[in-house]
């Protein structure tokens, strides 16, 4: 389970819960068939760098650097993200975090020459999503009255 | 910020006061007693944010704090999705405790959750003369955790540990368990005690 600003590598299954604004991003190297997911809450660090993971300017890198660190290559490397929502209208108005947030991963993930396989973002509910590095990095995606589906 | 024995009381005095009204307030909506808990007040960290609200679904009627501080915050009436049907089931009459949650159900929540975050804050009004208004409602119904975190990221100040400071209501005849929650910003929260423990200096 990966909490708001948290992240983790490995082969085991891994699940984030609960995403509004949040995105739910997902790297996987479909050789070495391991896999990064981090919980972003917020489009810009503005420099801080406590909590790397919680923000997409930083957290991208990020898990770029552990999976290289991991002997991953760029060029087998996958990402997918959920989430992104708007849940509260009348607050959405100025400031839709969420479609911000999704934004400024697709750019970071260019940035970063990442292809972004998947993606399933905005709308008004809420997501859990879990990622499955042992499984050809399978991401799945539930809302709070639906079935899980593969995204 | 890390608030001293002496502060938490003075907030779980408050909370006492705000959900009292609020608490009698829903009474007489469902003709029967409604219970109150102590406040609590809890301090989480973001990333533990999902030990408190996880992946149940409920519906939260928020409104941002506005007035003296023009973006003071978030008040929440939060109510599992369960016992949401159980107290729109009691104010409009009906009885299938099952039934999927419609638009005249949306529209009763939000009338209970502007009465109730009324009640809160013109009680606190009175005590501290610190004039907290309710925007407009939103309301969604969803994963507590969803809800929760799209607040904590739309806050004007960048946290990494977020205060919740609730106050649980419950009637028992008709199975209805709610919270009214506060999350305030940190402008709020200083206000909120400097003004309580003016009272408690001026005190009789």
């Amino acid at each position: 389970m990966i909490g708001i600003g948290e992240f983790h590598v490995g082969t085991e299954p891994m699940m984030a819960i609960g995403l509004g604004s949040c995105i739910g991003l997902t790297i996987y190297d479909k050789d070495r068939h391991i896999g990064a997911m981090v919980h972003i809450m917020l489009p810009d660090s503005s420099g801080r760098s406590d909590r790397p993971g919680k923000y997409a300017d930083t957290a991208i890198p990020l898990l770029l650097a552990k999976l290289t660190e991991a002997g991953c290559h760029k060029a087998s490397l996958v990402a997918k993200m959920a989430g992104g929502a708007c849940m509260f209208e009348y607050f959405g108005n100025n400031l839709n975090i969420g479609e911000r947030n999704a934004q400024q991963v697709r750019a970071i993930l260019a940035a970063n020459h990442l292809r972004l396989a998947a993606e399933e973002v905005g709308g008004k509910a809420g997501r859990t999503v879990s990622f499955f590095p042992g499984e050809s990095g399978k991401v799945t995606v539930r809302s709070a009255d639906g079935a899980a589906h593969e995204i | 910020m890390k608030l001293s024995s002496v502060q938490m009381d003075a907030m779980q005095e408050l909370g006492n006061i705000g959900a009292a009204h609020a608490a009698t307030t829903l009474s007489q909506m469902l003709s029967s007693p409604v219970e109150m808990s102590v406040p609590r007040i809890t301090v989480v960290d973001i990333s533990q944010l999902a030990d408190h609200m996880g992946e149940e679904s409920a519906a939260f009627v928020v409104f941002e704090l506005q007035g003296e501080i023009p973006h003071g915050g978030y008040i929440i009436f939060y109510i599992s999705k369960k016992s949401a049907v159980h107290l729109t089931n009691t104010m409009l009459g009906l009885t299938d405790p099952d039934r999927p949650l419609n638009e005249m159900d949306e529209s009763a929540l939000i009338e209970v959750g502007n009465i109730m975050a009324s009640a809160f804050l013109d009680a606190t009004a009175e005590l501290l003369g610190f004039i907290m208004l309710p925007s407009p409602p939103a309301l969604t119904i969803d994963m507590a955790h969803a809800a929760i975190q799209t607040l904590v990221a739309q806050m004007q100040e960048e946290i990494n540990e977020v205060l919740l400071f609730s106050t649980e209501l419950v009637c028992e005849e008709h199975k209805v368990d709610s919270d009214i929650i506060m999350l305030p910003e940190s402008t709020t929260l200083t206000t909120l005690i400097e003004r309580l423990e003016n009272l408690m200096k001026s005190g009789p």
